[in-house]
């Protein structure tokens, strides 16, 4: 069943090797004029991204981490789900999509990414759900099933869930089962994460306990991460940028690229106590007030 | 908790309040007033010497004769091989339905193509009575034992095809997102993913369909059946005695009840992780 040799469409390919090239490494997502129309041609049409051109580079041995941040249906699950290649919304209507220099040609393990909805597998243990994407890619890894399994429990216990392994999922909390699914992204090294409000479910204490640990793990995956939240607090203090999208059609409305960075060792509490890290939020706030307002939307909140 | 009188004053003390509490004894005792009444009402009209009954015992024999005459059901109608007779029909029927609807239900599930292909058969096969079967697979299949299973085999296609397909469908999209993410290919995803994630789904569907099917058996016996409990209940209809039509359906709902019983263990123990819902 699982013997399919050829490359189906929509197969994920492995993540394009790295380029030596001694000059400027290719950028690691590049966005080209890319718009996105649900039924276009007929009176529900609906743009949800307008002529989206950015391009993230590839720091060495870092990756960024952009938060994003937006109204309510400006399209920026639409902007995660075009980059992780889902066929529900590939390809764009126009522009295009490069990772590493490469168009997407669907998903792909080299792109992980966590939902807001649980989405472990529901009738495999957290052990199983970490070993998931270790086992199915294992012809292509030759990964022995000693380093599969020693991979999995170093996973379970980098996202705290040690002691936890035989459980099923629905014998875990919200924020447990939203660490199994970051362990299972993760155990595949991915170059970019992507993240669509992963914490919203959760509640408060569980979320800044998750904030803390995706920090944590960040320093140590150097992956891009694009992470979509409703919180201007969590995309300030977890995103080295934060993008403002405007709504529907959907851009990016404002970007800000001097966000204090959480110092090390630094309790999480704490530092979102520092003025500039209010002072951050309260930027970022007024603008997304502002772009919410000016930008087109007659049904703007008004605070 | 358990006193009997703390029961009945919470089934009838207070008055009807929407999806009020009950506690376990006053449900009980509320389930068995209905019973009572109609066991009750049913010796009431058959109560009395034969020719002065106000119901005929031809028509309706009292409580105790259906009761009594269990031993010649038994012994003369041969209860137990009928049972086996019936039980190895409804198997071979619900085997013969389960080889073409799981895979084509699976495939509907998971392919919109092969699903628009098949979806409007389906649709037609969901609307159609079932009791129409039994002519059109007598004319199909002679009036022998195929006739009898495959008229059993279509009814539980009808109802096992299209909840094999819901089953598939419950399965969450964000589970295949997840997968692809993580590299599998499309095979496995139909493997990995969705036949995995569905197997609850598609054994409760078996276990409906099952439990629908059963009772078909009657209508798959009405003719030329030389054993099984639609057998019992012709011949009883037509020569008598008349308590063995009774006798017989209960026998039927007390089957359809323990195998009811039997898949929900079965479905607990494959299944472990469904503990919560």
């Amino acid at each position: 069943m699982s013997s399919a040799r050829e490359s189906l469409p929509g197969t994920p390919r492995p993540a394009a090797p790295r380029p030596e090239s001694p000059q400027r490494p290719l950028p690691v997502v590049e966005f080209h004029d890319v718009s996105k129309v649900f039924n276009p041609g007929t009176p529900g049409a609906f743009t949800a991204l307008e002529h989206l051109t950015f391009s993230i580079e590839d720091f060495p041995g870092r990756g960024e981490f952009i938060g994003i941040v937006g109204p309510s249906g400006c399209g920026k699950s639409t902007f995660l789900n075009l980059l992780a290649g889902f066929k529900e919304v590939s390809p764009p209507t126009s522009g295009e999509i490069l990772v590493r220099g490469r168009p997407i040609q669907g998903p792909g393990i080299d792109r992980g990414m966590v939902f807001q909805k649980y989405s472990s597998f529901p009738h495999l243990t957290v052990r199983q759900n970490v070993r998931f994407g270790l086992e199915i890619n294992r012809k292509r890894s030759g990964l022995s099933d000693a380093v599969i399994e020693s991979e999995a429990r170093q996973w379970i216990e980098k996202v705290g869930l040690s002691g936890h392994e035989d459980k099923y999922p629905h014998q875990l909390s919200g924020g447990q089962q939203q660490r199994v699914a970051i362990a299972r992204c993760l155990a595949l090294k991915p170059r970019i994460l992507l993240m669509d409000e992963p914490f919203s479910a959760l509640d408060e204490p569980t979320r800044l306990d998750m904030q803390k640990l995706l920090v944590e793990l960040w320093v140590e995956i150097e992956a891009t991460v694009f992470l979509v939240t409703h919180s201007i607090t969590e995309a300030v203090y977890l995103g080295d940028r934060v993008w403002i999208f405007t709504r529907s059609p959907g851009r990016i409305g404002k970007e800000f690229r001097d966000i204090p960075v959480s110092p090390r060792g630094v309790p999480a509490l704490e530092f979102q106590k520092s003025g500039a890290f209010q002072d951050a939020v309260q930027r970022v706030a007024a603008e997304f007030r502002a772009v919410d307002q000016t930008m087109g939307a007659s049904t703007a909140k008004a605070r | 908790m358990s006193d009997p009188k703390e029961a009945a004053k919470q089934a009838w003390g207070s008055k009807l309040i929407i999806r009020g509490r009950i506690t376990r004894w006053g449900k009980v005792l509320l389930g068995i007033v209905p019973i009572v009444l109609i066991i009750g009402g049913w010796a009431l009209l058959t109560t009395g010497v034969a020719e002065e009954r106000v119901i005929s015992p031809l028509i309706l024999p009292s409580p105790w004769e259906v009761v009594t005459s269990f031993p010649s059901l038994w012994f003369q109608a041969e209860l137990s091989r009928s049972i086996v007779a019936s039980a190895w029909r409804v198997v071979l029927g619900f085997g013969a339905a389960l080889i073409l609807a799981f895979p084509l239900g699976i495939a509907m599930g998971a392919f919109s193509r092969v699903r628009a292909l098949f979806e409007p058969l389906a649709v037609f096969g969901s609307y159609l009575p079932i009791p129409t079967l039994v002519p059109l697979t007598m004319s199909l299949f002679g009036i022998g034992e195929l006739q009898k299973v495959m008229f059993l085999g279509l009814a539980f296609f009808i109802y096992l095809l299209p909840a094999f397909v819901k089953a598939v469908d419950e399965v969450d999209d964000v589970y295949l997102q997840t997968a692809y993410t993580l590299g599998v290919t499309q095979w496995q995803a139909v493997w990995h993913v969705l036949l995995a994630i569905a197997r609850p789904g598609l054994v409760h569907s078996m276990r409906m369909g099952f439990g629908i099917g059963w009772t078909y058996i009657i209508l798959a016996e009405m003719v030329a059946a030389d054993r099984g409990l639609g057998q019992i209940i012709i011949i009883a209809q037509r020569r008598g005695p008349r308590e063995h039509i009774y006798l017989v359906l209960l026998v039927i709902v007390a089957i359809a009840f323990l195998v009811d019983r039997l898949w929900i263990y079965l479905s607990k123990s494959l299944f472990p992780y469904r503990g919560v819902k």
